[in-house]
Protein backbone atom coordinates (compact mmCIF):
# COMPACT_ATOMS: atom_id res chain seq x y z
CA UNK A 1 0.00 0.00 0.00
CA UNK A 2 2.76 2.15 0.57
CA UNK A 3 4.23 2.04 -2.34
CA UNK A 4 0.92 2.71 -3.79
CA UNK A 5 0.68 5.98 -2.47
CA UNK A 6 4.35 6.96 -2.96
CA UNK A 7 3.51 6.02 -6.34
CA UNK A 8 0.28 8.59 -6.24
CA UNK A 9 2.47 11.20 -4.44
CA UNK A 10 4.78 10.65 -6.98
CA UNK A 11 2.56 11.30 -9.61
CA UNK A 12 0.81 13.91 -8.31
CA UNK A 13 4.30 15.97 -7.65
CA UNK A 14 5.49 15.10 -11.12
CA UNK A 15 1.56 16.70 -12.22
CA UNK A 16 2.49 19.49 -9.65
CA UNK A 17 5.82 20.21 -11.49
CA UNK A 18 4.59 19.93 -14.85
CA UNK A 19 1.47 22.90 -14.13
CA UNK A 20 4.07 25.08 -12.44
CA UNK A 21 6.75 24.59 -15.66
CA UNK A 22 3.32 25.57 -17.76
CA UNK A 23 2.86 28.56 -15.81
CA UNK A 24 6.25 29.31 -16.28
CA UNK A 25 6.09 29.00 -19.65
CA UNK A 26 2.81 30.84 -19.72
CA UNK A 27 4.70 34.07 -17.80
CA UNK A 28 7.08 34.11 -19.73
CA UNK A 29 5.43 34.59 -22.62
CA UNK A 30 2.88 37.10 -21.18
CA UNK A 31 5.92 39.34 -20.12
CA UNK A 32 7.36 38.97 -23.50
CA UNK A 33 3.75 40.12 -25.26
CA UNK A 34 3.68 43.01 -22.38
CA UNK A 35 7.03 44.09 -24.15
CA UNK A 36 5.70 44.04 -27.71
CA UNK A 37 6.48 40.79 -28.73
CA UNK A 38 3.83 39.56 -31.23
CA UNK A 39 5.04 36.04 -31.36
CA UNK A 40 4.98 35.02 -27.84
CA UNK A 41 1.50 36.46 -28.01
CA UNK A 42 0.52 34.32 -31.03
CA UNK A 43 1.45 31.39 -28.81
CA UNK A 44 -0.98 32.55 -25.87
CA UNK A 45 -3.56 33.10 -28.37
CA UNK A 46 -2.77 29.47 -29.86
CA UNK A 47 -3.09 28.38 -26.01
CA UNK A 48 -6.43 29.55 -25.52
CA UNK A 49 -8.35 29.99 -29.00
CA UNK A 50 -10.48 26.94 -28.65
CA UNK A 51 -11.69 27.66 -25.26
CA UNK A 52 -12.66 31.38 -26.11
CA UNK A 53 -14.37 30.59 -29.34
CA UNK A 54 -16.28 27.75 -27.82
CA UNK A 55 -17.63 29.85 -24.87
CA UNK A 56 -17.90 32.92 -27.95
CA UNK A 57 -20.45 30.74 -29.75
CA UNK A 58 -22.36 28.99 -27.14
CA UNK A 59 -23.37 32.88 -26.14
CA UNK A 60 -23.74 34.07 -29.03
CA UNK A 61 -24.88 30.94 -30.93
CA UNK A 62 -23.50 32.08 -34.31
CA UNK A 63 -20.31 30.90 -35.39
CA UNK A 64 -19.74 33.48 -37.63
CA UNK A 65 -20.17 36.10 -35.27
CA UNK A 66 -18.26 34.22 -32.34
CA UNK A 67 -15.44 34.37 -34.72
CA UNK A 68 -15.42 38.03 -34.54
CA UNK A 69 -15.74 37.96 -31.12
CA UNK A 70 -12.84 35.82 -30.33
CA UNK A 71 -10.90 38.06 -32.92
CA UNK A 72 -12.21 40.79 -30.32
CA UNK A 73 -11.47 39.53 -26.93
CA UNK A 74 -7.63 38.68 -28.30
CA UNK A 75 -7.22 42.11 -29.86
CA UNK A 76 -8.67 43.65 -26.31
CA UNK A 77 -6.37 41.34 -24.29
CA UNK A 78 -3.36 42.22 -26.22
CA UNK A 79 -4.55 46.57 -25.61
CA UNK A 80 -5.13 45.39 -21.68
CA UNK A 81 -2.14 42.58 -21.60
CA UNK A 82 0.02 45.22 -18.88
CA UNK A 83 -3.04 44.88 -16.53
CA UNK A 84 -2.21 41.33 -15.73
CA UNK A 85 -0.16 40.74 -13.26
CA UNK A 86 0.62 37.24 -13.69
CA UNK A 87 -1.14 36.53 -10.48
CA UNK A 88 -3.67 33.76 -11.94
CA UNK A 89 -3.15 31.83 -15.37
CA UNK A 90 -3.67 33.65 -18.08
CA UNK A 91 -6.86 31.76 -19.25
CA UNK A 92 -8.59 33.02 -16.20
CA UNK A 93 -7.92 36.39 -16.93
CA UNK A 94 -8.97 35.88 -20.14
CA UNK A 95 -12.50 34.46 -18.90
CA UNK A 96 -14.16 37.45 -17.82
CA UNK A 97 -12.96 39.56 -20.37
CA UNK A 98 -14.35 36.76 -23.01
CA UNK A 99 -18.02 37.03 -21.41
CA UNK A 100 -17.63 40.78 -21.00
CA UNK A 101 -17.17 41.28 -24.68
CA UNK A 102 -19.52 38.41 -25.94
CA UNK A 103 -22.37 40.02 -24.00
CA UNK A 104 -22.15 43.31 -24.71
CA UNK A 105 -20.73 42.87 -27.96
CA UNK A 106 -24.28 40.85 -28.74
CA UNK A 107 -25.85 43.57 -26.88
CA UNK A 108 -24.42 46.54 -29.00
CA UNK A 109 -25.38 44.68 -31.92
CA UNK A 110 -29.30 44.03 -31.14
CA UNK A 111 -29.50 47.87 -30.90
CA UNK A 112 -27.47 48.37 -33.41
CA UNK A 113 -29.36 46.89 -36.12
CA UNK A 114 -32.26 45.29 -34.15
CA UNK A 115 -30.55 41.91 -35.48
CA UNK A 116 -32.28 38.48 -33.80
CA UNK A 117 -28.84 36.67 -33.24
CA UNK A 118 -28.94 33.39 -34.95
CA UNK A 119 -31.29 31.29 -32.97
CA UNK A 120 -33.84 31.60 -35.93
CA UNK A 121 -31.27 31.59 -38.75
CA UNK A 122 -31.20 27.87 -39.71
CA UNK A 123 -27.57 29.27 -41.68
CA UNK A 124 -25.96 29.92 -39.04
CA UNK A 125 -26.76 26.52 -37.09
CA UNK A 126 -25.84 24.37 -40.03
CA UNK A 127 -22.41 26.05 -40.02
CA UNK A 128 -22.05 25.43 -36.09
CA UNK A 129 -19.07 23.68 -34.86
CA UNK A 130 -20.65 20.45 -33.47
CA UNK A 131 -19.92 18.77 -30.28
CA UNK A 132 -20.61 14.81 -29.86
CA UNK A 133 -24.00 14.04 -28.84
CA UNK A 134 -24.00 11.67 -26.00
CA UNK A 135 -27.30 10.46 -27.50
CA UNK A 136 -28.68 10.77 -30.72
CA UNK A 137 -31.79 12.68 -31.61
CA UNK A 138 -31.19 15.57 -29.20
CA UNK A 139 -28.75 18.31 -30.50
CA UNK A 140 -28.25 20.74 -27.19
CA UNK A 141 -26.06 22.93 -28.97
CA UNK A 142 -29.42 23.85 -31.36
CA UNK A 143 -31.58 23.37 -28.67
CA UNK A 144 -29.56 25.96 -26.61
CA UNK A 145 -29.14 28.17 -29.09
CA UNK A 146 -33.31 28.48 -29.14
CA UNK A 147 -33.42 29.94 -25.55
CA UNK A 148 -33.69 33.39 -24.73
CA UNK A 149 -30.16 34.99 -24.38
CA UNK A 150 -30.40 36.02 -20.86
CA UNK A 151 -31.30 32.27 -19.93
CA UNK A 152 -28.51 30.59 -22.45
CA UNK A 153 -25.85 32.69 -20.61
CA UNK A 154 -26.08 31.68 -17.26
CA UNK A 155 -27.22 28.23 -18.40
CA UNK A 156 -23.70 28.25 -20.37
CA UNK A 157 -21.99 29.59 -17.76
CA UNK A 158 -23.57 26.97 -15.40
CA UNK A 159 -24.00 23.74 -16.77
CA UNK A 160 -21.72 23.81 -19.32
CA UNK A 161 -18.83 25.63 -18.02
CA UNK A 162 -19.43 24.87 -14.39
CA UNK A 163 -19.78 28.34 -12.66
CA UNK A 164 -21.34 29.08 -9.42
CA UNK A 165 -24.09 31.39 -9.43
CA UNK A 166 -22.03 33.85 -7.37
CA UNK A 167 -19.28 33.68 -9.97
CA UNK A 168 -21.98 34.10 -12.48
CA UNK A 169 -23.87 36.96 -10.74
CA UNK A 170 -20.73 39.04 -10.96
CA UNK A 171 -19.91 38.20 -14.58
CA UNK A 172 -23.38 39.14 -15.68
CA UNK A 173 -23.71 41.87 -13.26
CA UNK A 174 -26.82 40.17 -11.58
CA UNK A 175 -27.82 39.47 -8.35
CA UNK A 176 -27.49 35.34 -7.61
CA UNK A 177 -31.09 34.64 -6.98
CA UNK A 178 -31.89 36.49 -11.08
CA UNK A 179 -29.10 34.05 -12.08
CA UNK A 180 -30.64 30.94 -10.49
CA UNK A 181 -34.11 31.86 -12.04
CA UNK A 182 -32.79 32.39 -15.26
CA UNK A 183 -31.19 28.88 -14.74
CA UNK A 184 -34.37 27.46 -14.22
CA UNK A 185 -36.18 28.97 -17.14
CA UNK A 186 -33.38 27.75 -19.43
CA UNK A 187 -33.80 24.09 -17.53
CA UNK A 188 -37.15 23.97 -18.07
CA UNK A 189 -37.37 24.73 -21.67
CA UNK A 190 -34.64 22.33 -22.72
CA UNK A 191 -36.45 19.53 -20.88
CA UNK A 192 -39.56 20.04 -23.12
CA UNK A 193 -37.19 20.64 -25.40
CA UNK A 194 -35.38 17.04 -24.51
CA UNK A 195 -38.85 15.29 -23.83
CA UNK A 196 -40.36 16.49 -27.02
CA UNK B 1 -44.83 19.38 -0.54
CA UNK B 2 -46.85 19.92 -3.57
CA UNK B 3 -45.65 19.37 -7.23
CA UNK B 4 -45.17 22.90 -7.85
CA UNK B 5 -42.97 23.12 -4.54
CA UNK B 6 -41.16 20.30 -5.87
CA UNK B 7 -40.21 22.18 -9.43
CA UNK B 8 -38.70 25.15 -7.52
CA UNK B 9 -36.36 23.36 -5.65
CA UNK B 10 -35.58 20.22 -7.81
CA UNK B 11 -32.83 22.63 -9.37
CA UNK B 12 -30.93 23.31 -5.71
CA UNK B 13 -31.46 19.71 -4.86
CA UNK B 14 -29.93 18.64 -7.94
CA UNK B 15 -27.02 21.08 -7.84
CA UNK B 16 -26.29 19.86 -3.80
CA UNK B 17 -27.60 23.23 -2.58
CA UNK B 18 -30.23 21.72 -0.43
CA UNK B 19 -29.55 19.65 3.08
CA UNK B 20 -30.94 18.42 5.90
CA UNK B 21 -34.52 19.06 5.89
CA UNK B 22 -35.63 20.52 3.04
CA UNK B 23 -33.69 17.46 1.20
CA UNK B 24 -35.41 14.95 3.04
CA UNK B 25 -38.84 16.88 2.04
CA UNK B 26 -37.45 16.51 -1.92
CA UNK B 27 -36.42 13.07 -1.57
CA UNK B 28 -39.81 11.94 0.12
CA UNK B 29 -42.17 13.46 -2.32
CA UNK B 30 -40.35 12.11 -5.51
CA UNK B 31 -40.55 8.98 -3.72
CA UNK B 32 -44.43 9.02 -4.24
CA UNK B 33 -44.62 10.70 -7.40
CA UNK B 34 -44.12 9.35 -10.70
CA UNK B 35 -44.82 12.27 -12.39
CA UNK B 36 -41.98 14.23 -10.68
CA UNK B 37 -39.68 11.40 -10.90
CA UNK B 38 -39.97 11.79 -14.86
CA UNK B 39 -39.46 15.02 -14.15
CA UNK B 40 -35.92 14.89 -12.03
CA UNK B 41 -34.74 11.86 -14.52
CA UNK B 42 -35.66 14.57 -17.39
CA UNK B 43 -33.29 17.11 -15.82
CA UNK B 44 -30.61 14.83 -14.75
CA UNK B 45 -30.64 13.73 -18.51
CA UNK B 46 -30.11 17.53 -19.63
CA UNK B 47 -27.53 18.17 -17.07
CA UNK B 48 -25.21 14.83 -18.56
CA UNK B 49 -25.78 16.24 -22.21
CA UNK B 50 -24.95 19.87 -20.98
CA UNK B 51 -21.57 18.13 -18.92
CA UNK B 52 -20.11 16.14 -21.55
CA UNK B 53 -20.21 18.98 -23.99
CA UNK B 54 -16.44 19.96 -24.70
CA UNK B 55 -16.00 23.68 -22.90
CA UNK B 56 -13.42 23.95 -25.94
CA UNK B 57 -14.33 24.30 -29.79
CA UNK B 58 -12.18 24.72 -32.67
CA UNK B 59 -13.16 27.80 -34.90
CA UNK B 60 -13.65 26.65 -38.68
CA UNK B 61 -10.65 29.59 -39.95
CA UNK B 62 -7.39 30.37 -38.58
CA UNK B 63 -8.40 33.82 -36.50
CA UNK B 64 -4.97 34.99 -35.59
CA UNK B 65 -3.93 36.92 -39.10
CA UNK B 66 -7.16 38.80 -38.31
CA UNK B 67 -5.68 39.89 -34.50
CA UNK B 68 -2.69 40.39 -36.08
CA UNK B 69 -3.40 42.71 -38.65
CA UNK B 70 -5.45 45.04 -35.93
CA UNK B 71 -2.80 44.55 -33.04
CA UNK B 72 0.18 44.93 -35.20
CA UNK B 73 -1.06 47.51 -37.29
CA UNK B 74 -2.18 45.92 -40.38
CA UNK B 75 1.69 43.83 -40.75
CA UNK B 76 0.27 41.38 -42.49
CA UNK B 77 -2.50 42.93 -44.16
CA UNK B 78 -3.68 42.28 -47.95
CA UNK B 79 -5.45 45.60 -49.18
CA UNK B 80 -7.02 46.92 -52.05
CA UNK B 81 -9.25 45.60 -54.72
CA UNK B 82 -8.95 46.20 -58.36
CA UNK B 83 -5.67 46.25 -60.27
CA UNK B 84 -4.16 49.76 -60.58
CA UNK B 85 -0.60 49.25 -62.03
CA UNK B 86 -0.14 52.64 -60.07
CA UNK B 87 0.21 50.75 -57.22
CA UNK B 88 2.60 49.13 -58.20
CA UNK B 89 5.23 52.11 -59.67
CA UNK B 90 4.19 53.57 -56.18
CA UNK B 91 5.61 50.40 -54.37
CA UNK B 92 8.85 50.71 -56.24
CA UNK B 93 8.88 54.27 -55.26
CA UNK B 94 8.95 53.57 -52.13
CA UNK B 95 10.85 50.94 -51.94
CA UNK B 96 14.06 52.65 -52.99
CA UNK B 97 12.81 55.67 -51.14
CA UNK B 98 12.80 52.92 -47.85
CA UNK B 99 16.59 51.30 -49.49
CA UNK B 100 17.89 54.74 -49.43
CA UNK B 101 17.26 55.34 -45.96
CA UNK B 102 17.96 51.81 -44.28
CA UNK B 103 21.23 52.49 -46.40
CA UNK B 104 22.09 56.30 -45.01
CA UNK B 105 21.42 55.57 -41.54
CA UNK B 106 23.67 52.33 -41.58
CA UNK B 107 27.55 52.09 -42.01
CA UNK B 108 28.49 48.71 -43.30
CA UNK B 109 30.19 47.56 -40.23
CA UNK B 110 27.14 47.83 -37.85
CA UNK B 111 25.20 45.53 -40.04
CA UNK B 112 24.10 42.35 -37.98
CA UNK B 113 23.36 39.54 -40.29
CA UNK B 114 19.94 37.99 -39.23
CA UNK B 115 18.72 34.30 -40.21
CA UNK B 116 16.93 34.33 -42.93
CA UNK B 117 14.94 32.13 -44.72
CA UNK B 118 16.56 30.02 -47.76
CA UNK B 119 16.27 31.88 -51.00
CA UNK B 120 13.56 30.95 -53.51
CA UNK B 121 14.93 29.75 -56.60
CA UNK B 122 12.04 28.40 -58.05
CA UNK B 123 10.50 31.62 -58.77
CA UNK B 124 12.85 32.38 -61.54
CA UNK B 125 11.61 28.73 -62.96
CA UNK B 126 7.70 30.50 -63.03
CA UNK B 127 8.51 33.61 -64.52
CA UNK B 128 9.94 32.24 -67.18
CA UNK B 129 6.53 30.58 -68.38
CA UNK B 130 3.98 30.51 -65.09
CA UNK B 131 0.62 31.48 -64.51
CA UNK B 132 -0.97 31.97 -61.35
CA UNK B 133 -2.59 28.52 -61.17
CA UNK B 134 0.77 26.81 -61.79
CA UNK B 135 2.07 24.70 -58.76
CA UNK B 136 5.58 26.24 -59.50
CA UNK B 137 3.77 30.19 -58.67
CA UNK B 138 2.08 28.79 -56.16
CA UNK B 139 5.05 27.24 -54.79
CA UNK B 140 7.16 30.43 -55.30
CA UNK B 141 4.68 32.70 -53.28
CA UNK B 142 4.49 30.52 -50.49
CA UNK B 143 8.53 30.84 -50.12
CA UNK B 144 8.28 34.36 -50.53
CA UNK B 145 5.60 34.86 -48.16
CA UNK B 146 7.42 32.33 -45.45
CA UNK B 147 10.61 34.57 -45.95
CA UNK B 148 8.37 37.55 -45.31
CA UNK B 149 6.93 36.33 -42.06
CA UNK B 150 10.06 35.52 -40.79
CA UNK B 151 11.15 38.64 -41.43
CA UNK B 152 7.80 40.21 -40.03
CA UNK B 153 8.24 38.07 -36.99
CA UNK B 154 12.37 39.04 -36.78
CA UNK B 155 10.88 42.49 -36.64
CA UNK B 156 8.00 42.82 -34.56
CA UNK B 157 10.96 41.34 -32.03
CA UNK B 158 13.15 44.25 -32.49
CA UNK B 159 10.72 46.97 -33.55
CA UNK B 160 11.53 49.17 -30.18
CA UNK B 161 15.29 49.30 -31.86
CA UNK B 162 13.73 51.57 -34.48
CA UNK B 163 12.56 55.26 -34.11
CA UNK B 164 8.73 55.61 -34.17
CA UNK B 165 9.04 57.95 -37.50
CA UNK B 166 10.97 55.41 -39.33
CA UNK B 167 8.93 52.41 -37.89
CA UNK B 168 5.44 54.12 -39.51
CA UNK B 169 7.57 54.73 -42.90
CA UNK B 170 8.46 51.07 -43.00
CA UNK B 171 4.58 50.30 -42.21
CA UNK B 172 3.18 52.34 -44.71
CA UNK B 173 5.38 51.02 -47.39
CA UNK B 174 4.97 47.71 -46.63
CA UNK B 175 1.16 48.38 -46.71
CA UNK B 176 1.79 49.66 -50.36
CA UNK B 177 3.55 46.37 -51.62
CA UNK B 178 0.96 44.39 -49.90
CA UNK B 179 -1.48 46.21 -51.84
CA UNK B 180 0.09 45.95 -54.46
CA UNK B 181 0.47 42.22 -54.51
CA UNK B 182 -3.15 42.19 -53.62
CA UNK B 183 -3.79 44.23 -57.07
CA UNK B 184 -1.47 41.73 -58.85
CA UNK B 185 -3.03 38.85 -57.73
CA UNK B 186 -6.58 39.78 -58.34
CA UNK B 187 -5.45 40.73 -61.95
CA UNK B 188 -3.90 37.27 -62.24
CA UNK B 189 -7.46 35.60 -61.71
CA UNK B 190 -9.12 37.34 -64.68
CA UNK B 191 -5.55 36.76 -66.74
CA UNK B 192 -3.65 33.60 -65.17
CA UNK B 193 -0.85 33.27 -68.02
CA UNK B 194 -0.05 36.85 -68.81
CA UNK B 195 3.47 36.96 -68.42
CA UNK B 196 3.90 40.41 -67.63
CA UNK B 197 1.49 40.30 -64.50
CA UNK B 198 3.38 37.27 -63.44
CA UNK B 199 6.42 38.78 -63.22
CA UNK B 200 5.42 42.04 -61.49
CA UNK B 201 3.93 39.33 -58.90
CA UNK B 202 7.49 37.69 -58.00
CA UNK B 203 9.40 41.05 -58.31
CA UNK B 204 7.26 43.08 -55.73
CA UNK B 205 6.98 39.72 -53.27
CA UNK B 206 11.00 40.02 -53.98
CA UNK B 207 10.76 43.56 -52.85
CA UNK B 208 8.78 43.25 -50.09
CA UNK B 209 11.40 40.27 -48.61
CA UNK B 210 14.50 42.52 -50.11
CA UNK B 211 12.57 45.92 -47.54
CA UNK B 212 12.38 43.21 -44.53
CA UNK B 213 15.46 41.97 -44.86
CA UNK B 214 16.80 45.51 -44.72
CA UNK B 215 15.13 46.90 -42.02
CA UNK B 216 15.40 43.92 -39.83
CA UNK B 217 18.93 44.23 -40.10
CA UNK B 218 18.83 47.96 -39.49
CA UNK B 219 16.63 47.36 -36.30
CA UNK B 220 19.08 44.61 -34.91
CA UNK B 221 22.31 46.95 -35.95
CA UNK B 222 20.64 50.05 -34.03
Amino acid sequence: MEGLVGVVIGDTRIAMREDEDRRATELRLVRQAQAGDLVAFERLYRENERKVFGLCFRLSSDPALAEELTQEVFVRAWRKLSSFRGESAFSSWLYPLTVNVALSERRSRRRRDARIIATEDPASLERAPRSPAPEAGFDLEKAMATLPPGARAVFVLHDVEGRTHEEIAQLLGLAPGTSKAQLHRARRLLREALAS
Amino acid sequence: MTCQDLDLRLDDWLDGALTGDAAREVESHLAGCAACRERERELRQLLAHAAALPRSLAPARDLWPGIAERIGGGWLGWGARGFQPLALAAAAVVVLGLAALVLTRLAPERVRTVTMPAATPSATTFVAGGSAADPVLAQAEREYEEAAKALLEALQRHRGMLPAEDLARVESNLQVIDRALAEVREALVKDPANPELNRMLVATHRKKVDVLRRVVRLSTAL
